[in-house]
């Protein structure tokens, strides 16, 4: 291994920000922050992009490893241990200065800081967490902050870390137990799980706390929250398989105890330096704890699981785990290990769109996953979203009034979104509404017409038949695709295909083929 | 037909929906049209004076009898780049009037469908440019931005910017309108005219800026899979117009 101290920042920004980009979160949402005297920057609730790279995905945030050197050997991961690149980290100076010096011309939304695990996880989460204690207390940086909490390091540094920070996530990487042993042999499920539950506690108690419930109120934590996994049946493996614990329905995860006499949000910081210096004030002037949620990432493709099993295991981190969201990263094949597929249509996009997909109609649509597919359908349609594919399975609830039917309803239509639907809900009570005010609202005709009567009429007269609107929808192209996929009989006829048809040619065909009279 | 020949800015159309408003001939027979409009024969054309008491008073009974969002949604339409935007303002506002502050949501009517559709185009635009604005620190340290957005989103946009770097002195320069926003740090900010030699002499110095530049582009880059590029994607979601003024694009071709 090569460890380079001395180095210039430019190059040491471009070995660490290609380590860094594999990750894909950019995100800077979820917390709405306004600027402060004598400080730098704010935070916009839906978060800023500020650039866009050559593969189309946002730059929000300055994305960098503080450094790429790692005592782990993940198969995966072009930071391992066992390969042979030019190893080197930044020092919190730079870091800051970079931070701050970027945010200043607009280039950036705030700071992504993850890491390699140098030494040990509390070593690196500690020199984590003194970046971030310069940036917001020297620097006054008020923007946002992004960082990795690292699996195995100790809870009191996660939770002074999350004083510090917007966003903290921890990657869960692979969906089932079994991928990780194989490819990630450093890692274990319960280190991966068992900050993360941290946190979610942390923000659980916060919000109880800002309610009026706080310690001084003498009322208790609600036992509710506190079981919440366990009440609920299952920790994250939606079945057994692949689970730690051999199959157990409970998490098996060991929540991570709260130091005595402490709760997070209103902790007595007197021991640690950070008291009294850089938080995000509420109202109240008390501090934040991970404003803005936690969220976590998976490697689509590098294991075999299905479509199912991952929206599955995305669905169970947003009941049992809080998280606000579950990114989904296309495996890209930068080792040569035997373990690895080899994958010789690059990286599988199509399916990573169409768990992002799947995964808004989980989180803002009212979807289940088991809705969208199951054990026996266990990938998504390739030629059509998950919407449609869910909307032309089940079309005996269409088709929808647009005058009449409420929200739920009209958000499970193809081609009406969460801004469309309340368009129309706000102008209906004031008249009836036709296709052409649709249009105006933003509705995407082309798809919804198939689902929609305004007034008892529909756009055009069609027949509410699976093969008639999927051919529609897909576009002739596709369509035969489709057909072989669904294993359908029905066909488009052709004049120069003859269908198998095996008839015996009668004398009056001859004669008019040889007279010309066809 | 009488029409109201009023400015650009915001004030100049308030006046002119007072003037129109206030002359009593009738909202069928009137009309309110910029300046420099081909005049028509039949016509009886009346110039807008303005005064603070007049835009005044139409803001303000816009905010009270109506409602604040009504006054956000006009002011921002009188923003937008729509030529004919002082008319379409003017007959939405006597739609509002007769229905009062849940007018916005009557996206059937065409006269609230125009003004929401330049809500809509303006909105998209500003997050656009405080997106894509970017800095470059002048000699002094002064941070100078600049943009040529199509709407009027100085007002806006710098606002945005005066809660973020509030301890900052910047300029925000609007190429196309040839007007500036100035700040001063922990102070306020004014537009200012800047079409001045003087102006422009200090808007065209050389900015001080080869370390940071060089940085983010270097950022810019290794940030991006390779596997994965797709420069179409990266052309919806930021389109060329705005690439002129982007550090990371200046001095390149198009593509990346």
């Amino acid at each position: 291994m090569l460890i380079q101290e001395e180095m210039d920042l430019q190059e040491k920004l471009r070995i660490l920000s290609d380590g860094a980009k594999y990750d894909v979160s950019c995100s800077s949402s979820g917390v709405a922050r306004k600027g402060k005297k004598g400080m730098l920057g704010n935070t916009l609730a839906a978060g800023i992009c500020h650039s866009f790279a050559a593969d189309g995905r946002c730059i929000s945030l300055l994305k960098i490893l503080f450094t790429n050197q790692c005592i782990y050997d993940c198969r995966y991961c072009i930071n391992r241990r066992s390969n042979d690149t030019v190893r080197t980290a930044f020092t919190p100076e730079e870091v800051c200065r970079l931070t701050i010096e970027f945010y200043r011309r607009n280039y950036i939304e705030g700071l992504f800081l993850s890491s390699g695990i140098l030494q040990s996880a509390d070593f690196t989460m500690e020199l984590l967490y003194q970046t971030l204690y310069r940036l917001r207390n020297e620097y006054r940086f008020n923007g946002y902050i992004h960082v990795k909490a690292i699996p195995g390091a100790s809870p009191e540094l996660i939770e002074q870390t999350g004083f510090l920070a917007d966003r903290m996530s921890i990657n869960l990487e692979l969906p089932t137990a079994e991928g990780l042993k194989k490819l990630a042999p450093g890692k274990t499920r319960e280190k991966i799980l068992a900050p993360m539950r941290q946190v979610q506690r942390g923000i659980a108690v916060q919000n109880w706390n800002s309610l009026g419930g706080g310690p001084g109120s003498g009322g208790r934590f609600p036992k509710s929250l506190e079981d919440r996994s366990e009440s609920r049946g299952g920790g994250l493996a939606p079945y057994g398989k692949g689970w730690p614990d051999g199959g157990s329905r409970r998490s098996g995860v060991k929540l991570c105890p709260l130091p005595a006499g402490r709760e997070i949000g209103m902790a007595d910081t007197a021991a640690h330096p950070g008291r009294n210096v850089w938080a995000p004030l509420q109202a109240t002037g008390r501090r934040f704890f991970v404003p803005a949620g936690q969220s976590t990432q998976m490697i689509v493709g590098a294991t075999p699981e299905s479509d199912y099993h991952m929206i599955r295991v995305a669905e169970a981190l947003y009941q049992n785990y809080d998280l606000k969201r579950v990114f989904y990263s296309a495996f890209v094949r930068v080792n040569d290990d035997s373990l690895l597929p080899a994958l010789p249509g690059g990286p599988p996009l199509l399916r990573e769109h169409r768990l992002y997909q799947a995964d808004w109609l989980l989180r803002f649509y009212g979807f289940q996953a088991q809705e969208l597919l199951s054990e026996e359908r266990p990938n998504f349609n390739v030629l059509l979203d998950p919407k449609c594919d869910w909307a032309l399975r089940h079309l005996e609830g269409f088709p929808v009034e647009v005058n009449r039917a409420d929200y739920g309803t009209l958000l499970r239509v193809p081609g009406l979104g969460v801004k469309s639907a309340r368009r129309i809900l706000a102008a209906r009570k004031s008249g009836a509404l036709d296709f052409p005010d649709l249009k105006k609202m933003g509705v995407v005709l082309k798809r919804a017409m198939y689902f929609l009567t305004c007034s008892g009429k529909m756009m055009v007269p069609v027949r509410i038949d699976e093969n008639f609107i999927a051919g529609q929808l897909i576009g002739m192209e596709h369509k035969k695709a489709w057909d072989i996929e669904n294993h359908n009989s029905y066909q488009q006829l052709s004049l120069f295909d003859d269908y198998g048809v095996t008839a015996p040619v009668a004398w009056e065909d001859r004669v008019s083929a040889a007279t010309g009279a066809l | 037909m009488t029409v109201f020949v009023c400015g650009e800015e915001p004030e100049d159309i308030w006046c002119g929906i007072y003037d129109a408003w206030m002359s009593r001939l009738g909202h069928a027979n009137i009309r309110l049209e910029p300046v420099g409009c081909d005049r028509e024969l039949f016509c009886l054309y009346r110039d807008v004076e303005v005064t603070e008491g007049k835009a005044e008073k139409v803001t303000g009974s816009i905010r009270h009898k109506l409602s604040e969002e009504v006054y956000e949604a006009v002011y921002r339409a009188a923003l937008s780049n729509d030529r004919y935007r002082a008319d379409k303002v003017y007959r939405f506002l006597i739609h509002a009037f007769a229905a009062g502050a849940g007018i916005l949501n009557q996206l059937q009517v065409p006269a609230v469908y125009e003004v929401f559709c330049m809500n809509r185009y303006l909105g998209r635009e500003y997050s656009h440019i405080i997106q894509f604005t970017r800095f470059s620190q002048m000699k002094e340290g002064v941070l100078l931005g600049k943009i040529a957005p199509e709407n009027d989103l100085v007002p806006l946009v710098s606002s945005h910017f005066a809660d973020r770097l509030s301890g900052e002195n910047w300029i925000l320069y609007d190429c196309k309108r040839k007007k500036a926003a100035v700040h001063q740090a922990n102070r306020g900010w004014a537009i200012v005219r800047a079409d001045s030699s003087l102006w422009q002499d200090k808007l065209n110095k050389k900015t001080d800026e080869e370390i940071y530049e060089g940085l983010w582009k270097t950022f810019h880059h290794s940030i991006a899979i390779s596997q994965r590029r797709n420069w179409k994607c990266q052309q919806n979601l930021l389109p060329l117009r705005f690439r002129p003024y982007m550090t990371e694009f200046v001095g390149k071709a198009p593509r990346g």
